[in-house]
């Protein structure tokens, strides 16, 4: 008794794996077009137009118009309605509308390597290889911008947002199939009380949305037992008077108990300084003699708002230690000419306050305690999670700043 | 007058005719004849300063209208908008300088980041779109103004009153050649057919 939403990108074999559970299940398929279509009877819109929601691209006239955001109240509508049955299969960008308290939920992502998807593509649609690369950039480009809209991840296949992020280069169809089948079972997707009253507070917040929307307003909206509560998240001049007005509106839909508005963190712009994003370094060096892994990592890195450098050997490393005083390095052990190890020391002796993260596909435990020894700041092997090496970064720079505030 | 208002006038001029960025504290020293540090004897900063005179511009413009408002006899609420609208057109000569403030860019961006600014900018607008909306209220109960919401339409008068503001601290137009028509143009949108 459990729903599964399924997010992929495209020739990743997800309609094979959503049809595979639907027909060994007796779960409901629900896919973005049954939810556009609702939504469509809902609003009176047209269905491309709430469909040009889950496009990356938005119309130079949504300033006024505010049409994405009517178009997503009413999806969140048409998907809260449809949240108050149980056993569904959810595929899509729309599944994505869940809110988290939702607890039974089971939320998988379907994701593949660019050669894999390239090959579906060739053998589902017969495409070329540049056909279908463009095909799926611009596609996951729409999800990307998506994903970042609602929850302000810039990475759609993060693994925070997901129960399980299925490799499908690496899995096929039927063990896809019976990893979401098994996890399932878990206790942690089952239908409680609460997880119950949280798709009722969802339907609420939803009804909330549309008849704020309708008046021209967008806000965040969360409601709890009938309690509702609005996020400004925009700077207002005029905040009572805007105040007053949404509460005004709140108030006549049906179940709201008590509105109560505040500002959210977009409300005061922050000053350029603190723009910045404090908790992640803003000059990393990569030093790795594996050019295409590195400069991956390092374009992965801008996109988190990390500014990163990249260096192919020791020499060039230290060189540039010298000049450009990164604040963190992410070192390979395994390079031609200085090797890590020796990268390691010599930066530790002359700059102690750069943090290192050793980063090697070949490290043995010996390695490890050696470096430990010399001062890293951690040891990770590869292939390594983007999510975990951020987190490291996140933490070595607290220690930097730290050290900074007891110096200053 | 005393040295803390010389400086507050001084400031005022200097500000609306400079805007803020440009002038500074040496110059606000010349024009006064108070020394800088006399200056930063009663004003922590410039911005201090430029927030003293948002507060004195509020408390002025609230206590002129509130003034106004209570002597003012009007027969219908539609009267009362117009009563209002004129109003603003006297006020925003009487207090040239302080209206050419409120029109420049920067208040409107210190109140992104400045709460104290915010409240104030948001007095002030308030006022008076508090007294379209009084009058709407009003007209809607005596028969002169059409069922129409009360609190939008106040901030759609307003928005007119203060763009034809606009029209004159900007010489877009002669902005008083369209002063008739526009009082007209309010009577015909919101009365009662």
């Amino acid at each position: 008794m459990s729903v599964i939403t399924v997010f992929s990108g495209i020739f990743c074999k997800e309609d094979s794996v959503v049809h595979e559970i639907a027909g060994s299940t007796s779960y409901r398929l629900i896919t973005d077009k049954t939810l556009v279509g609702d939504a469509a009877g809902l609003s009176g819109m047209a269905e491309d137009k709430i469909e040009r929601a889950f496009s990356a691209s938005t119309s130079v006239f949504n300033k006024f118009t505010h049409e994405k955001e009517r178009a997503i109240a009413y999806l969140r509508l048409a998907l809260a309605k449809t949240l108050s049955e149980d056993n569904l299969i959810i595929s899509g960008m729309a599944g994505q509308l869940i809110p988290k308290e939702v607890t039974h939920v089971l939320r998988t992502c379907l994701i593949a390597d660019l050669k894999f998807r390239t090959r579906v593509a060739a053998e589902e649609k017969g495409l070329s290889e540049k056909e279908a690369v463009k095909l799926i950039h611009s596609t996951d480009n729409d999800r990307a911008a998506w994903v970042n809209h609602l929850f302000g991840i810039k990475d759609p296949w993060a693994a925070s947002l997901y129960d399980i992020v299925i490799p499908m280069d690496k899995k096929d169809v039927m063990e896809a199939t019976e990893i979401i089948k098994t996890n399932l079972d878990s206790d942690a997707v089952k239908t409680t009380e609460s997880s119950k009253d949280a798709v009722k507070d969802f339907l609420l917040a939803a009804k909330v949305e549309v008849a704020l929307v309708q008046e021209g307003h967008t806000v965040d909206v969360k409601a709890k037992d009938g309690a509702v509560k609005l996020i400004i998240n925009k700077h207002v001049l005029m905040l009572s008077r805007l105040e007053d007005e949404l509460k005004s509106i709140v108030n006549t839909v049906p179940g709201v108990k008590s509105v109560d508005t505040k500002v959210g963190r977009d409300f005061y712009r922050t000053d350029i300084y603190r723009k910045i994003d404090l908790e992640a370094p803003s000059k990393v060096l990569l030093v790795d003699d594996e050019r295409e892994f590195v400069q991956t990592l390092s374009e992965r890195l801008i996109m988190r708002e990390m500014g990163s450098a990249v260096t192919y050997d020791g020499e060039s490393a230290l060189d540039m230690v010298s000049k450009d005083e990164p604040e963190v390095m992410i070192l390979d052990l395994k390079m031609p000419g200085i090797d890590g190890i020796e990268v390691l020391r010599r930066v530790k002796q002359t700059n102690p306050e750069i943090e290192v993260i050793i980063l090697t596909g070949h490290g043995s435990e010996a390695d490890r305690k050696v470096c430990m020894d010399l001062g890293a700041f951690a040891y990770l092997q590869k292939p390594v999670d983007i999510d975990l090496l951020s987190e490291k970064l996140k933490e070595a720079n607290e220690k930097i700043q730290q050290k900074k505030r007891q110096k200053g | 007058m005393s040295k803390k208002d010389t400086i507050l006038q001084a400031a005022t001029s200097l500000f609306s005719e400079k805007g803020f960025k440009q002038t500074s504290i040496a110059e606000l020293s010349r024009t006064t004849g108070a020394a800088e540090g006399t200056i930063f004897y009663h004003f922590k900063n410039k911005e201090n300063i430029f927030l003293c005179i948002l507060e004195d511009t509020r408390n002025r413009v609230i206590a002129e209208l509130q003034r106004y408002v209570e002597e003012g006899k009007f027969e219908t609420g539609l009267d009362m908008i117009e009563g209002v609208c004129s109003f603003y057109f006297y006020l925003a000569g009487k207090m040239e300088e302080q209206f050419l403030l409120l029109h420049r860019r920067h208040p409107h961006e210190l109140a992104e980041v400045n709460p104290v600014c915010r409240e104030h900018l948001e007095a002030i607008y308030n006022s008076f779109v508090n007294g379209f909306e009084q009058a709407i209220h009003i007209g809607q109960k005596d028969g002169s103004i059409r069922e129409m919401s009360p609190k939008r339409t106040a901030l759609i008068i307003f928005s007119m009153v203060d763009g034809l503001v606009r029209f004159k601290t900007y010489n877009l137009y002669d902005a008083g050649a369209l002063h008739k028509d526009f009082l007209e143009l309010c009577r015909t949108m919101l009365q009662k057919k």
